[in-house]
């Protein structure tokens, strides 16, 4: 069984894998923005480029960003069919009663679920390059101003911290329990929905009253190893921000840029749009 | 180790290195750890009871003392005095001079006693190895480079520094225990004191500490106390303390204090096989001395005529 705490972490030896996780949680908010800021399809387009290179660089195969997608493959059905039927265009193909099938709500739904997709694939990318460790790391580090207004990040760092070193215990804890109820006759997966809900009642009450003795006694384990000794602590830890960091937020950069300029026709540098061209700047 | 030449001005918490052969001289004599007519009990509402009533004990430098005594007996509450986790309700617990319930220095006192748990996987904050044994000197505002060169020691001592980059979950028990006494030694304690520990691993894991704590004690010089109630654990010990019903019943060398039959019998406890062995000879008349391991029973059993 693959390590449950290392999340979707794809292990290899790529430029982003490298990256320092800072400069990555910043550019999977730019590239957030950037597929917000997409207008037409040719601008869509600059953001599939890149989140295709950005994959390429991290060498995780197509097939495996591919296949996030379909975790979201029902709300990617829902928003499109539902976006379909209801956007009020003004070129009507199809009537009945308040369901209109419009050319600006098929060419409206076909943006929404393409924005979906290529935000999932862009995200997941960062899963996939960064371990939840890093992701921590990172997160604490670029929240670091946020002391100033006397939010304890250090505080939400370690339990954030604590969280992830737990889930792969809890979650053999589980096991066990059931395992154990089980043996005692118990049934899980037959029933309706309200009685196999039920049926997780005697896994949960265990459960919890050992996740709380585990918290008593971490929170001796912290205590012993002086936790909150010092405002000065020290961290072991260093991120540093390389080139590659560089590289990769220039690269977004232009990205951003560059969809922008596509979502204006570039200020109308080309005077007049060919028709194939027009067909993909709606 | 790096800790000498530190300007005293700079000195912080947890930065006193075990490095106490200087120190040494000076406080020769005096314990690290001195429990001086303790009395504890837990109240829980309306509710008293006991934990321990009227103990007094020391612990000195580089000694490896075991507290043996079975389930509610009070030895826990006892480690947790120790180290300031409670505070006394009568009598006076300091270590190295420092009285625990001076809430200013308790993390001087827990950065000089060192604790580890029952439960290895309830003492890991971090998800890689070495950011979880970094954590202590991490507390204590230890500068990078040294937590570094901290983290390898520890590590080597207890024998995992090859599984310095890697992730506890799939450690053994004995393993993950070890870490967890990494974790202690990075903060460079002087006494490690290792709450039932053993109690949660099996054979072999339990062997595996021991041989830890042997070596913390032979190679660094540091005190370790164990609490336990497996008595093969104190063979090895300088000192054993029974306790029984919150008190001390009985203390002394291992072999005074495995001799003291009524003693082990009133706190519950078993012999080790071979110390079982050589009193039930002698009781049926065979002219044998007393022995501890499995060796000197064979040695005194060839030794009769």
């Amino acid at each position: 069984m693959k390590d449950i705490s290392l999340g979707q972490f794809y292990p290899a030896d790529s430029f982003t894998h490298k990256m320092d996780p800072r400069a990555k949680l910043v550019l999977v908010i730019a590239f957030i923005v950037m597929a917000f800021l997409a207008k037409n399809f040719l601008s869509y387009f600059a953001v599939l480029i890149c989140v295709v290179s950005a994959t390429l660089v991290s060498r995780i195969p197509i097939m495996k960003v591919l296949k996030s997608i379909k975790a979201i493959i029902f709300i990617l059905v829902f928003t499109g069919i539902l976006n379909l039927l209801f956007y009020n265009g003004e070129t009507v193909l199809w009537q009945w009663w308040r369901i209109k099938i419009s050319v600006e709500g098929i060419i409206f739904s076909v943006k929404m679920v393409l924005r979906l997709v290529l935000l999932v694939m862009g995200t997941t990318l960062l899963t996939y390059t960064t371990t939840p460790t890093a992701i921590t790391d990172g997160m604490e580090s670029l929240m670091k101003p946020l002391k100033y207004i006397k939010v304890p990040v250090h505080d939400i760092a370690v339990i954030m911290s604590i969280a992830l070193r737990f889930i792969p215990i809890i979650s053999e804890e589980v096991d066990k329990i059931m395992m154990a109820q089980k043996a005692r006759g118990a049934a899980f997966d037959n029933g309706g929905l309200l009685k196999r809900a039920k049926a997780l009642l005697p896994v949960l009450i265990p459960l919890f009253v050992s996740a709380f003795r585990r918290a008593e006694e971490l929170a001796l384990a912290l205590d012993a190893r002086c936790y909150n000794a010092t405002p000065n602590r020290t961290r072991y830890k260093v991120m540093k921000f390389t080139w590659r960091d560089l590289v990769g937020l220039l690269g977004t950069a232009a990205f951003i840029v560059l969809v922008v300029a596509l979502n204006n026709n570039f200020w109308g540098a080309y005077a007049s749009p060919a028709s194939v061209w027009w067909l993909f700047s709606v | 180790m790096s800790m000498q030449g530190k300007d005293p001005e700079n000195f912080t918490i947890g930065q006193n290195d075990a490095n106490g052969e200087t120190d040494c001289v000076t406080d020769v004599g005096t314990p690290l750890i001195k429990a001086d007519g303790v009395t504890y009990s837990y109240r829980n509402g309306e509710q008293v009871s006991r934990g321990v009533t009227d103990v007094s004990l020391s612990i000195n430098r580089g000694e490896f003392v075991v507290i043996l005594g079975r389930n509610g007996s009070g030895k826990s509450t006892l480690a947790k005095l120790l180290n300031g986790f409670l505070v006394p309700d009568e009598g006076i617990v300091t270590v190295r001079g420092i009285d625990t319930a001076d809430d200013d220095k308790i993390f001087e006192v827990r950065s000089v006693v060192g604790m580890v748990f029952q439960n290895p996987d309830n003492q890991m904050v971090a998800s890689v190895i070495e950011s979880d044994v970094a954590f202590g000197p991490e507390n204590l505002g230890v500068p990078r480079e040294e937590i570094e060169e901290r983290i390898t020691d520890a590590l080597e001592t207890v024998g995992m520094e090859k599984y310095r980059k890697g992730s506890p979950n799939k450690l053994s028990g004995g393993q993950k225990q070890r870490i967890a006494i990494a974790a202690i030694l990075a903060m460079r304690p002087e006494v490690v004191i290792l709450d039932e520990s053993t109690a949660m691993l099996d054979p072999k894991g339990r062997r595996e500490i021991m041989d830890t704590v042997l070596k913390l004690k032979r190679e660094k010089g540091m005190a370790v106390v164990l609490i336990t109630h497996y008595m093969d654990e104190a063979i090895a010990a300088d000192r054993i303390h029974i306790m029984n019903d919150g008190g001390i019943i009985a203390s002394g060398s291992p072999a005074e204090v495995f001799g003291n039959e009524d003693a082990v019998r009133r706190a519950g406890l078993e012999l080790p096989v071979a110390a079982k062995i050589s009193l039930d000879l002698k009781k049926a008349g065979l002219d044998i001395g007393f022995a501890l391991t499995d060796e000197e029973l064979a040695e005194e059993i060839c030794a009769l005529k």
